[in-house]
Formats: structure tokens, C-alpha cells, sequence
């Protein structure tokens, strides 16, 4: 358990967490309709920084995005002291796309990579430890919050600053419209006439320190459970978000809840896929909030944003209306409403689920919890792949040789073949698996070969076919997605990305992850490919020591 | 006719990938969901949308209006011979 320092919220609502607070609570919505944006030939809504304020909000010498995270964390220091240059102080950054316009940019050359935008933060914050990415698609807001309180818990920081930002673009817009996600008016979430999510841009920051007091708002737990059903629809079972909510709420009181703070992206199937998890988990009761109505989905910060905006609601003793509902469109029995309830309560869940096959649940509370999960298991390699091109063989040849029997192989982009090959050839090394292992990659690149693949696609005006199934793979976490659908693993799945491949960082995630969680074995290890004939792979079957 | 059903094949083998079917094997009556067909699911679904965009004009906004185009190539291939605009 962690608890909170200070937060703060940068979005075309306000640049504070109170200034927000106040917009949301009045009811305003910062989505607009874009027509001829970005040269985008269909309109759409979203929540966008108007030109004034990406003015207010730039710094000279840092992107857009870096620019935005600066700023929040910057706000969210101002309220506390804290020596952010110790060795204790880490900076975990979730984004999904992060600096993805600068692959398009000349001027913006080497930015892209998702860690090097991580130190430039970090630097310009004076944070002298190594940053972490979470880039694990939609969840990566509430998998930032859970990694900080693993590497809090396990003793390895005293403070982690959590950044989730995101700033929109042509190359995630486009995208979303590819796979015909996007609605052009306000979005509706769990409405019988629900057409599909709005985007949206902010930054959102928490900071945790490892102590709690009896004054602050705690991070109590979490469990993140894959569905092993598909990379970007959700199990209409509803298996993994249900089976995260289980493990946090288990042996807890439901009663306590003053609201789950669901994902609710007004798609038609996510929206369906939370309700039939919050009945089967037996919450049909607890009010739910859905705050896509008034930001859209801002991707790697809704997870930061929607949770700062419930805790600060809570605090007022309010449940805060989900502005776009007005009738319910989902089978599984739910309680929702626009309007703004009134509660006494001091504790909430917060839900997300996203492409790979994530799902995320979150307890947080202002009471403290005697449940003590934190253990102190050591672990080493049982098994270990490596696999490079060095050794002469294509990825494909390997494939060809070893595997051959799964025809999705060739779908797939060279990052996602990379991870999917050396997991096949791991788990035939092992002979029978554990049940359900994590499954936790790292690398430098991110998606950087699929995201190349997908700009192509959309940079000739005259040529704009954005590609659907080359978007699915602009997420690196689909790796592992591939491998929990292959494998039918329902574990946790996590994509980090490092600066540099530091293998004592690795073990110390991957160690304080599995002392944090049910978990008893993890597939891990490291992941970078540029082509069929440049690749480099190391991953292992870790099983706690006896 | 025959001449659209196997320029259908070739763009939708090269489209998805299906690298493992060979174009004498396409059949284009064998239905394109499913085990016992083709078994493409709803992103490969998503990118036919848009090779029907690129190379006959066609716009379909909403995939659920494709539910009956899509069971076949030959489906597929009498309705681009309807509707194509190149």
C-alpha cells in the first residue's frame, strides 16, 4: 500500500487538479467536433489544447508531449517538498504513443523512443534515477500506479512520481478511425445509442510516497488479468476484467465502495464487456462514474486523470455524473447515472481493459487495509531462449523450422513474431508451463517498425489508406497479448520500455511484481527487432527459489 | 467475373498476409469466418474495408453493414461489380 502526495491534471479543462475538478463538477466537457483537422478527410470529436494553450503550455526545446508531462509534474512538486534528485525518488511515465508525431519530423530527430522522452523528463525535472515506460495500451495509467507500489512495497524507492500524458495526432486519430472506433459527436458511454469513443489529450501526475498517513488517499491493490481472447476486442464473457476485480475485492466489503470508476469508452463492446464483469463480481449496486464524457479517452493518462478526479470527488463526498448516459445499453445489470450523487463513502475501484487483453482493477481508499500480500520470493531462471540474428538464421526460417504451425505468425509485425517465436520455443523447453504465469517484456524501440509501417500508410494525401491491422500493432504490449491468446494465459501481461537493457532493473520489476501478486512463475525478458534479419531476443521461465 | 474473384484473391492474400493459402486453394465460395473457411476475424475484416476503398472507391462507414458482402469472395466480388466507382 502507497499512499498519495499530491496529483495534479493538465487538460483543456484547467491545468490544475482543482481547476478540473471544478470544470467536471459543473458538468463541461472539453470535446469539440473537428472538421479538415490534421487533413484527416472524416471528422470526429475530441478533447484538444486549444492553440492558446499549447502556447501556455510550451517549453523551450522539449516536444509537445514532453513539454505537457514537465508541466504537470512540475504543478503536482509545487504542493510538497521533495528531494526529487535522490536515488529514492523514481519517475514512472505512462503513454501509449508518447512522441510518435516526431517520427514524422525531422527536427525531432531520435525523439521518438518513448525512453529517451522519459530522461529528457526526467532530466529537466532534476530526477536522477533510471525512468520507467509503462506502455501497456489503455490499462498503462493504473499499471504505472501498480508498479509504483510494487517497487515501493519491495523497498526498492521511497517516492515514485507517476506521469501518465498523451497528445493526440493525425497518427493515433487516424488509426482509431481505421478501426472504426471513433464517433464525431460526444461520446455516450454505456448508452443504448453509444457510437464509439472521442480522444483526447492531457497529462496527469501522482505522486506516491511509500508511507502512508491516516490523512491521505492510499493505493491498496491491484491485479492486472489478461483475457487471452483477442488484441482488440474484449471477452464478451468478460473473463479478465472479471477476474481482476475478484482478486482485489476478495475477503474486502463492497459496501465500502462509493463508486467504480469503470473505462467506459462508449465503444459497443467494452462498455457491454465492464457490465457483464461488474454483475458477475457482484457489484451491480456500487454507482459507477464513466468520465469519457468529459475528456474522451486520454489513453495513457486516463488511468492517472480518472483516478486523481475520483479521489478528489470522493473527498467532496461526491459520485460525479456520466455525462453522455441517458439509457442503459448493456445486458449486465449496472447502476449508473448523468448525475451527480452524494456519498459518505471514502473508498473507489477504478477499471480499465484495453488492446493486448488487459485488464486492469484498483483499490483505493483512505482507511488503511491489514491485507498484507508483499512477500519476499526470490526468483531465478529456469529456462532461457535467446535468439538474435547473429546466428545467421532469418526469424522467419526459425519459424519455418520450429514452430510452423500457426499461420497468424505472418500478421503479425516483426516485434510481435520476435516475442511469439521465442515464447513457443521457451515453453518447449520447459515441457509443461505453471499455471498462468506473468508475462512481463521490456525493450528500447517500442513499436517503432510497425509505428514506421503505419505512418507510410497515411502520409500521401493522395494516398491515405491508414492501415487497420498494421495500427493493432503500434501497441509493443500486443506481444504479450499474442502470448496469453496463444498460450491461454490469464495472468498479468506488461510491457516496460528502458533506455538501455539493464538487467538488474528487469529483475527487480519483474521480483517486486511477483511479490505484489498472485503470480507464481513469469515468462520475462528482453525483445528488440528491426527486421526479419535484425533481431535480438533474451527471454526466460522464472520460478520462485525454494 | 472470374477475372475480378481472382484479383480479389491475390489483393486479400497480400492484404492479410495469408502467406500459408495458396491462391489455387482460395476457394470462393468457402465461407471467409470460421473454422471450416477461411477464419479471418474482425481486423482482417476491417482491412478488406479499406482495400475495397483503395483499389474500387467503394466507402462502407460501418463494418456491420458488410455482414452480408462478406461471406465469400464471390460475395465480396458481386458487390464490387455493383458498386465499383474505379
Amino acid at each position: 500500500m502507497i499512499s498519495v502526495l499530491s496529483t495534479n491534471i493538465t487538460s483543456p479543462l484547467g491545468f490544475t487538479t482543482e481547476q478540473n475538478y471544478q470544470a467536471v463538477l459543473t458538468g463541461t466537457s472539453a470535446l469539440k467536433h473537428y472538421e479538415g483537422m490534421w487533413g484527416l478527410p472524416e471528422p470526429f470529436a475530441a478533447s484538444l489544447f486549444s492553440e492558446e494553450q499549447k502556447a501556455a503550455l510550451a517549453l523551450d526545446g522539449f516536444t509537445r508531449f514532453e513539454s505537457l508531462a514537465i508541466r504537470s509534474v512540475q504543478e503536482a512538486l509545487s504542493h510538497i517538498q521533495l528531494d526529487v534528485a535522490s536515488s529514492r525518488v523514481v519517475l514512472i511515465l505512462s503513454t501509449t504513443k508518447g512522441n510518435v508525431e516526431s517520427l514524422d519530423n525531422p527536427d525531432q530527430e531520435g525523439h521518438y523512443f518513448p525512453s529517451k522522452a522519459a530522461q529528457t523528463i526526467a532530466k529537466a525535472l532534476g530526477i536522477s534515477t533510471m525512468p520507467i515506460v509503462v506502455c501497456n495500451a489503455c490499462v498503462s495509467g493504473l499499471s504505472a500506479q501498480l508498479l509504483a507500489n510494487n517497487l515501493l512495497s519491495a523497498g526498492l524507492y521511497d517516492y515514485a512520481i507517476v506521469i501518465g500524458a498523451e497528445v493526440q495526432s493525425k497518427f493515433i486519430v487516424s488509426g482509431f478511425q481505421s478501426l472504426k472506433a471513433v464517433s464525431d459527436e460526444p461520446c455516450r458511454p454505456f448508452d443504448i445509442e453509444r457510437i464509439g469513443l472521442n480522444l483526447g489529450e492531457a497529462a496527469a501526475t501522482i505522486i506516491f510516497a511509500k508511507t502512508s498517513s491516516k490523512e491521505s488517499w492510499c493505493l491498496v491493490d491491484g491485479a492486472t488479468c489478461n483475457d487471452a481472447f483477442h488484441n482488440i476486442s474484449p471477452s464478451p464473457k468478460a473473463d479478465g476484467c472479471t477476474k481482476a476485480i475478484e482478486a482485489v475485492m476478495r475477503d474486502r466489503d463492497k459496501s465500502k465502495l462509493a463508486t467504480i470508476c469503470v473505462h467506459g469508452t462508449a465503444t459497443l463492446y467494452n462498455d457491454q464487456m465492464e457490465s457483464v464483469a461488474i454483475q458477475k463480481a457482484g457489484l451491480s449496486d456500487i454507482p459507477l462514474s464513466a468520465l469519457k464524457g468529459y475528456y474522451g479517452h486520454t489513453m495513457g493518462a486516463a488511468g492517472v486523470l480518472e483516478t486523481i478526479l475520483t479521489m478528489r470527488a470522493t473527498d467532496d463526498g461526491v459520485v460525479l455524473g456520466s455525462k453522455g448516459f441517458t439509457e442503459v445499453g448493456v445486458s449486465g445489470k449496472i447502476c449508473i447515472s448523468n448525475e451527480i450523487l452524494q456519498t459518505n463513502k471514502t473508498s473507489f475501484l477504478k477499471l480499465l481493459s484495453g488492446f493486448g487483453g488487459s485488464n486492469v482493477a484498483a483499490l483505493f481508499s483512505k482507511t488503511t487495509d491489514n491485507r498484507q500480500l508483499t512477500t519476499d520470493k526470490k526468483l531465478h531462471k529456469a529456462h532461457t531462449i535467446r535468439l538474435s540474428s547473429e546466428e545467421g538464421k532469418t526469424l522467419t526460417d526459425i519459424y519455418k523450422q520450429q514452430i510452423g504451425d500457426y499461420p497468424k505468425f505472418y500478421k503479425m509485425d516483426i516485434l510481435t513474431r520476435l516475442a511469439f517465436v521465442a515464447s513457443e520455443l521457451l515453453i518447449k523447453d520447459m515441457g509443461e508451463t505453471q499455471e498462468e504465469p506473468a508475462i512481463i517484456l521490456f525493450n528500447h524501440s517500442s513499436s517503432i517498425v510497425a509505428d514506421s509501417q503505419f505512418l507510410r500508410t497515411i502520409c500521401d494525401a493522395e494516398d491515405f489508406f491508414p492501415s487497420p491491422s498494421v495500427f493493432v500493432y503500434t501497441l509493443p504490449n500486443i506481444t504479450t497479448g499474442e502470448i496469453a491468446i496463444r498460450l491461454h494465459f490469464q495472468g498479468e501481461t506488461s510491457f516496460y520500455i528502458l533506455p538501455e537493457k539493464d538487467e538488474a532493473l528487469m529483475q527487480q520489476i519483474l521480483e517486486a511484481t511477483l511479490n505484489a501478486t498472485n503470480a507464481k512463475s513469469a515468462i520475462s525478458g528482453w525483445i528488440d527487432a528491426e527486421s526479419d534479419t535484425k533481431f535480438e531476443c533474451e527471454i526466460s521461465n522464472y520460478i520462485i527459489q525454494d | 467475373m472470374e477475372q475480378l474473384i481472382n484479383d480479389l484473391k491475390l489483393q486479400i492474400k497480400e492484404a492479410l498476409n495469408l502467406e500459408e493459402l495458396s491462391l489455387e486453394d482460395f476457394d470462393e465460395n468457402a465461407p471467409l469466418f470460421g473454422e471450416e473457411g477461411i477464419g479471418l476475424d474482425s481486423i482482417d475484416i476491417l482491412e478488406i474495408i479499406v482495400l475495397l476503398e483503395k483499389n474500387y472507391g467503394i466507402r462502407l462507414a460501418n463494418p456491420k453493414e458488410g455482414k452480408a458482402i462478406f461471406q465469400s469472395v464471390k460475395t465480396i466480388a458481386e458487390y464490387v461489380q455493383a458498386n465499383r466507382k474505379k
